[in-house]
């Protein structure tokens, strides 16, 4: 035992000795003109910009999103660190975000994933550094702006091609990840309010929790129970791949309509192949480029891109298989390969 | 006790290094050893090392506790939902309760345990799917939160005393001298080793060896119950479906890595502190060295393995040395 208290003591004694103040760079005079700007741990002068891209999961839409950071901070010159919270939970989001601050970032994208709890730990992240959401909106929180999809209508697009799949009615089933994030909220209000009145019901929404493989097992089960059903949809990206995985395990490809959210690979596939119907992209390439650009306009305490709703959407697209081979096209350039 | 020699040289070595890549690379700023960095290090030290020192209590009986993860999901969850963002019980009426659901569960593993004789691993394997699948049922899977409320209690999840000692290390550390003082120096904590040691010797020498096994998952459970609330306070947004997954490997690989055998009958709590400090360590220098998040895992994967070796390396030349003389 004795062996081990003294460097564990002088551990302690390290991380008490150390500056209480973050240590500032040499030239602090030369620029004073940090105004009232959120002030940033480490204030460089001349220094690059480094603002923060936090996702919710580690999705192959983020790729996408990064593609946009990078382009972004090429046009810039600033420096972007883009970080994928491997579980995905609130918790891991709040360990990133405080390295990130630590590491002297002067602002943060971030998509949270349970905006109502979490309005208060954004609130405490806003003090500190520029935030701004992405993806998923936190409106109660004191974020700076939100950058990214209106889900109601996206809900609602999607709504409109379940309408034209199923021209005769029928049951449909939804399915996500998790229905208290915000934006899977607003894309089931969407699809709930066009269908209202319809001759088309809606069964429910199976939750997966972010797990693939749960994933394609809620769409088998779904097939077992319900062998009627006439569409499923999926509301989050991987729930697309998914479902047409659950759909061909299952032998029912062709008599099952699928609708997507999001352009993963497979996704596309299958809209080429004809097994998915249509898919509702957002577009994340822009949510990336727009959020390094405003992170870094704002970094200068530049407010002039923030609109008066603090609201900044993107619009977006219904991709079927008559868009899909443009579409593809021009998500390769965007990637680069 | 020698076995945390080894983890210490590997902390001070990642600090030292972290500190001096940060150096040497782009501008030279270290904000490795800040006091914001060390506020962060200190809470998340403090808040996985409950976890780490409650699971080195079974694992020096020989058992282990898959179910942390998901207990911590109960009862972070069940805390939010009597608290009711004001609205419910009050906070005196509420903890109590909430450390009842972690005597509960320990006692329902415990003499699964002892008296069944049904094998720990698999009982609170269960218990992993059961406790997560309660969590999510009470709530009907909508994320519970305090919404603001009640900072004064929250204070000992997220607070700190005197700007830069993170209240849940505070905690952790009383914990760890109460739990240190019971295992190394009192009956009952020799009597535990010995029971994970060889536990037909020990009944055989008049130990009560399924009181005292009951007594180690009571134990690990309520002192898991504290830390899931504490880790609730500081997280405030909780998940039914994924608030807590994957602690227990956490807790397991702290405790592993502070020199605690899966075999049952050795650890100290100075190991299980390092090991817990370390983990942290790991996770917070991939953000602060800018690695990219894939290569996480990687990292720490590869660091406790390192660890381990080290601390085997040690034994086994003190051991061809004690043999040589």
């Amino acid at each position: 035992m004795r062996q081990c208290i003294v460097p564990f003591a002088l551990l302690i004694a390290i991380a008490a000795c150390t500056p209480s103040q973050p240590p500032a760079p040499s030239d602090t005079s030369s620029n004073t003109a940090t105004t009232a700007e959120p002030v940033a741990p480490k204030p460089e002068a001349d220094t690059k910009v480094k603002v923060a891209f936090v996702t919710n999961n580690t999705s192959d839409f983020w790729a996408i999103a990064e593609a946009g950071t990078k382009k972004a901070a090429a046009e810039l010159g600033c420096e972007v660190l883009f970080r994928r919270p491997a579980t995905g939970t609130a918790q891991e989001q709040q360990q990133i975000m405080e390295d990130l601050i630590v590491n002297g970032v002067s602002g943060i994208a971030v998509s949270p994933n349970d905006p109502q709890n979490w309005t208060e730990t954004l609130n405490g992240f806003a003090k500190q550094v520029n935030v701004i959401t992405q993806d998923s909106d936190a409106p109660e929180s004191q974020r700076l702006c939100y950058l990214g999809t209106n889900n109601y209508d996206a809900g609602k697009a999607a709504g409109e091609l379940i309408k034209k799949v199923l021209p005769d009615g029928g049951k449909i089933m939804l399915f996500v990840g998790r229905i208290d994030a915000q934006n899977a909220q607003d894309r089931r209000k969407g699809i709930e309010d066009t269908l209202a009145g319809s001759n088309i019901t809606i069964l429910g929404t199976r939750t997966d929790e972010t797990d693939r493989a749960k994933a394609i097992a809620n769409v088998q089960d779904t097939l077992v129970t319900n062998p009627d059903v006439a569409c499923l949809v999926g509301l989050w990206s991987y729930n697309g791949p998914a479902i047409l995985n659950g759909v061909r395990d299952s032998g029912k490809l062709g008599q099952v309509k699928i609708v997507a959210f999001d352009e993963e690979p497979e996704t596309l596939q299958g809209i080429t192949d004809g097994h998915i119907e249509g898919t509702i992209v957002q577009q994340p390439y822009e949510f990336g480029y727009q959020s390094v650009k405003l992170l870094a306009q704002l970094a200068k305490g530049d407010k002039s891109s923030v609109p008066e709703s603090k609201q900044i959407f993107i619009p977006v697209r219904t991709i079927t298989k008559a868009e899909v081979d443009e579409f593809s096209k021009t998500l390769r350039e965007q990637i680069g390969h | 006790m020698r076995k945390a020699l080894g983890l210490t040289g590997l902390l001070f070595a990642l600090v030292l290094f972290t500190t001096i890549w940060e150096a040497a690379h782009e501008d030279g700023t270290i904000s490795f050893l800040t006091t914001p960095n060390i506020r962060n290090l200190l809470t998340w030290i403090g808040l996985f090392g409950i976890l780490s020192i409650a699971q080195m209590l079974v694992i020096i009986t020989g058992g282990i506790d898959l179910s942390v993860g998901s207990l911590v999901g109960l009862v972070g969850v069940s805390a939010a939902m009597m608290l009711n963002k004001g609205q419910g019980l009050p906070p005196i009426a509420v903890v109590p309760l909430c450390l009842g659901i972690g005597v509960a569960a320990g006692l329902w593993h415990g003499l699964l345990i002892s008296k069944l004789d049904l094998q720990p691993f698999i009982v609170t394997l269960c218990s992993l799917f059961l406790f997560r699948g309660i969590t999510r049922l009470i709530t009907g899977d909508q994320s519970q939160g305090f919404a603001g409320a009640y900072p004064g209690l929250r204070w000992f999840g997220n607070g700190f005393i005197g700007g830069t000692v993170a209240a849940p290390f505070v905690f952790l550390i009383l914990l760890a001298v109460v739990i240190g003082a019971y295992l190394h120096f009192s009956p009952a904590g020799r009597h535990l080793f010995a029971l994970g040691a060889n536990e037909e010797g020990a009944r055989f020498s008049g130990i009560r060896t399924d009181r005292l096994k009951i007594t180690a998952y009571v134990l690990c459970s309520l002192i898991t119950a504290c830390g899931g609330l504490l880790l609730a306070f500081k997280v405030n947004s909780l998940g039914p479906s994924d608030f807590g997954n994957f602690f227990e490997l956490y807790a397991i690989a702290g405790a592993v890595l502070g020199g605690c055998s899966l075999r049952g009958g050795s650890g100290n709590v100075i190991g299980v502190l390092i090991g817990a400090s370390l983990l942290n360590v790991l996770r917070n220098l991939v953000n602060i060295l800018e690695i990219p998040s894939q290569l996480e895992y990687v990292v720490i994967g590869a660091a406790i393995l390192i660890g381990v070796g080290l601390d085997e390396f040690f034994v086994r030349r003190t051991k061809t040395k004690a043999r040589a003389v």
